[in-house]
């Protein structure tokens, strides 16, 4: 009993942890396009978010793609399991 | 102020409890005193969490999450750099074959041409993400070095 209970807990930590890395990052990406002036599209499935500046000539327009935001989710999940993975193999108790 | 000792982890109180409420009982209360006991709290579950696998492993994936945020930051601000290294602006998309996954996608300006030559020389309208980049490699520089400070502080 204590051990899948151990198991959905890591799962659980695990998940909560990227999304709340994916919400920081989207809170910086919005952060960001207010500093550099940009337009910002975000495309969530079928969805679209648009955050637009008032008109000016010349301001680009930066777009996120549902596949980027799925890209980022597994690049920050393999990350932290990549950093979990090597401290699991190289643990040593402190003397 | 002996509330704050209930901060510390159980198998610590249980060893130095007692004596640290005699310490902290002689101690003025002071805010001085109530920093050094949440600091010490902190310390003391680092200790906790060093000592055990799985918990070392725990705070290496969040420490691993940090870094990869922090990474895909800096990933933006290049983007939006090198969308800008012309002064009319380049479209940059991110693409592997089919999957697009961002684009910095400039307006077709048609209007004077008067207009354009009054926008900010290059190396100006980099400063905002020169300044940026800087700050977020910093950032990287700080929490890529925080588990070894971390270490060395014991």
């Amino acid at each position: 009993m204590r051990k899948p209970a151990a198991v959905v807990s890591v799962l659980l930590l695990g998940l909560l942890a990227v999304g709340v890395a994916e919400a920081t990052l989207a809170a910086l990406i919005v952060l960001f396009s207010t500093i550099l002036k940009l337009n910002l599209s975000v495309e969530l499935g079928p969805h679209y978010l648009q955050l637009t500046l008032p008109a000016a000539p010349f301001r680009p327009a930066l777009a996120v793609y549902s596949a980027g935001w799925i890209a980022s989710v597994a690049f920050t999940a393999l990350c932290g399991l990549a950093a979990a993975t090597w401290k699991f193999r190289r643990w040593r108790p402190s003397r | 102020m002996k509330g704050l000792l209930r901060l510390y982890p159980r198998s610590w109180r249980e060893r130095y409890g007692r004596e640290l409420e005699a310490l902290v009982d002689d101690l003025p209360g002071r805010t001085g005193v109530a920093f050094d006991l949440l600091l010490g709290a902190a310390m003391a579950y680092a200790a906790v969490i060093r000592g055990n696998r799985i918990l070392s492993s725990a705070g290496a994936y969040l420490h691993g999450v940090c870094v990869a945020v922090l990474l895909q930051a800096i990933a933006f601000v290049l983007l939006v750099l090198s969308s800008q290294r012309s002064p009319d602006g380049v479209n940059t998309d991110v693409a592997l074959g089919p999957l697009h996954f961002a684009a910095i996608l400039w307006p077709v300006y048609l209007g004077p041409r008067s207009l354009v030559l009054t926008q900010s020389p290059p190396l100006v309208a980099w400063l905002p993400d020169l300044g940026l980049l800087a700050v977020l490699v910093a950032a990287l520089a700080i929490v890529l070095a925080a588990p070894r400070l971390l270490r060395e502080s014991r």
